[in-house]
């Protein structure tokens, strides 16, 4: 595909963000909790549509396509049990947006910080999000970069694809805050949604007379990817290792979590999970199909991850249906990376400026939070530039770390016994474990780095709680108040 | 049945789902059956009851104004 065709793509699709981001400003009002949280009245279907964009990176249709390349069927038990926990948000969804309005949280780390009556609790979660999820994000502009190159063949270079992205990703989070960014992965969803399947029809109709003839070919020429282990990459261990760490992340991942703040009602975050839902449901499909027809139509693939690139380039894909899907990756990709850094931001200057200097007044607090929008684009920009090792295994081990907060947040709502220095130990001995493990490789009694960051998290949490103090009169006043809200609009 | 209740219901309901859709699989007679119809049908059935289930739990939820 020529340079230019894909660089005039990249512009149009830019342009018509960038109108729908302007647009968002106009309706955007001047305070902090405006600016990162919408001011906590997303519609449902726009609400789901940016939890989908958000939640859904570039990883669907290349790399979970590429483990069903390489593993079979197991990509799809992966990615529906990681679909299957939105049960947590059944539980905790309402929780959260009860919460968050009352004590007016702006991020989850603020609202452990409160809830466990310390500053350090709310600065040393907002930094360890920050250490995960740079170098996520980090990977998702090299992914960019690479796709772009691949698809160009070469003719756009590496850079210069993770430049654009990073440009595209900064300009509609600085343009329109949250707004912005929910309005434009409300097109990116979209864009995603509709491309990648529709990419699939093609090639199965194409490729093969239909999903019949899809599924027939599997059950005769690849027998073994239809069971796990099927060809040996699911094995109990990995299936469990990459699953159950993933399975949390509604909980875990602040720039997920931090939209339990946003629906404007119940009803509509009632929406706004129905439909994530059902775009999940739909999106694990295409991509699992995706790579199956990979599989088939190219059985001698060195790289699984380069299944989609090189499956794009082959005849049966019309050069304009591979165009859209490379926007759709790309939109994947760029909605993930500006939730994140609008998310980080947040953090930065709500729970760690606004708890070293309580004195700072919402403007300038709000300012903060909006110099670190490019700064940590910057930022990730440069990680992706430099391509190190590290950078993968941090990326790798995003969900292994940030598992570690989840007994600190299942705590916040169900033990009042949890401590602050349970939240910390849990937190920083975890976090450890789990970067530690993932960049030796080292994986004792052959189980996977999440499920050690996990249990370690746990045992500390509990152990160390039990052996301090915990604060009472905040945790009575927290639960007290759930427990009459939660039973007046009958909430499990 | 009382909320509480519900909860425990709800929870002990979803924990056993979550757990067959980890082991199911990996066990007879489904890792014999190299077929759609084998493990790729059961985790999509899984994922759909889960669907159902949340569905059933948050058309429940009341606003304020509903009351």
């Amino acid at each position: 595909m020529s340079a230019n065709t894909i660089y005039l793509a990249l512009f149009l699709y830019f342009i018509v963000g960038s109108i729908i981001a302007r647009q968002a400003r106009s309706k955007l009002g001047s305070g902090v909790n405006d600016f990162f949280l919408a001011g906590r009245s997303l519609g449902g279907i726009v609400a789901a549509l940016t939890y989908s964009a958000t939640t859904y990176s570039a990883f669907m249709l290349v790399g979970l396509a590429g483990f069903t390349y390489i593993g079979g069927v197991g990509a799809l038990g992966f990615e529906l049990i990681y679909l299957s926990g939105l049960i947590l948000v059944a539980f905790f969804g309402p929780r959260f947006w009860l919460v968050g309005k009352r004590y007016n949280y702006l991020t989850p780390t603020e609202m452990l910080g409160d809830r466990y009556e310390s500053k350090a609790v709310a600065v040393v979660s907002a930094v360890a999000a920050v250490i995960f999820l740079i170098p996520y994000s980090a990977v998702q502009l090299i992914g960019i970069g690479a796709l772009l190159e691949g698809i160009s063949g070469g003719a756009i270079p590496y850079l210069v694809g993770v430049i654009i992205a990073s440009f595209i990703a900064v300009y509609w989070t600085w343009t329109g805050g949250l707004k912005a960014v929910a309005w434009t992965d409300s097109l990116q969803a979209l864009v995603m949604l509709t491309m990648a399947t529709l990419s699939v029809i093609f090639i199965a109709y194409r490729g093969f007379g239909g999903f019949g003839g899809l599924f027939t070919q599997l059950e005769t020429q690849y027998q073994t990817w239809l069971t796990v282990p099927g060809p040996g990459f699911f094995n109990i261990n990995a299936f469990v290792g990459l699953t159950l760490p993933w399975f949390f992340f509604s909980l875990s991942n602040p720039q997920v979590s931090q939209r339990l703040f946003m629906p404007r009602s119940l009803g509509q975050m009632r929406i706004m999970v129905m439909g994530f839902l059902v775009f999940g449901f739909i999106y694990t499909l295409v991509s699992v199909l995706w790579g199956f027809s990979a599989r088939l139509l190219l059985p001698d693939l060195e790289a699984a991850d380069s299944a989609t690139p090189v499956l794009l380039s082959l005849d049966i894909v019309p050069a304009a249906v591979a165009l859209l899907v490379m926007l759709g990756i790309s939109a994947a990709a760029i909605s993930t990376v500006n939730s994140i850094i609008l998310s980080l931001s947040s953090m930065v200057c709500r729970d760690v400026f606004k708890n070293v200097s309580p004195a700072i007044d919402e403007q300038r607090e709000l300012l903060i939070g909006r110099i670190f929008v490019p700064l940590f684009t910057l930022f990730i920009l440069a990680f992706a530039t430099l391509r190190l090792d590290l950078i993968a295994a941090l990326s790798v081990a995003s969900s292994a770390g940030l598992l570690v907060m989840v007994p600190a947040l299942i705590g916040a709502f169900f033990w009042k016994r949890g401590t602050a220095a349970g939240v910390l130990s849990s937190v920083v001995v975890g976090g450890l474990v789990a970067t530690v493990l993932q960049y030796s490789g080292w994986r004792p009694l052959d189980l996977w780095p999440g499920v050690w960051s996990g249990m370690v998290a746990v045992v500390l949490f509990i152990a160390v709680s039990m052996l301090t103090a915990a604060p009472e009169k905040k945790a009575e006043d927290f639960l007290s108040y759930l427990r009459s809200e939660l039973d007046r609009r009958k909430v499990i | 049945m009382s909320l509480n209740r519900q909860r425990i219901f709800w929870a002990l309901l979803f924990f056993v789902m979550i757990l067959a859709a980890f082991i199911v699989p990996f066990l007879p007679p489904l890792t014999d059956l190299p077929r759609v119809y084998g493990s790729f049908l059961f985790w999509n059935i899984f994922a759909l009851v889960v669907i159902v289930c949340l569905g059933i739990i948050t058309a429940r939820w009341r606003d304020d104004h509903e009351r």
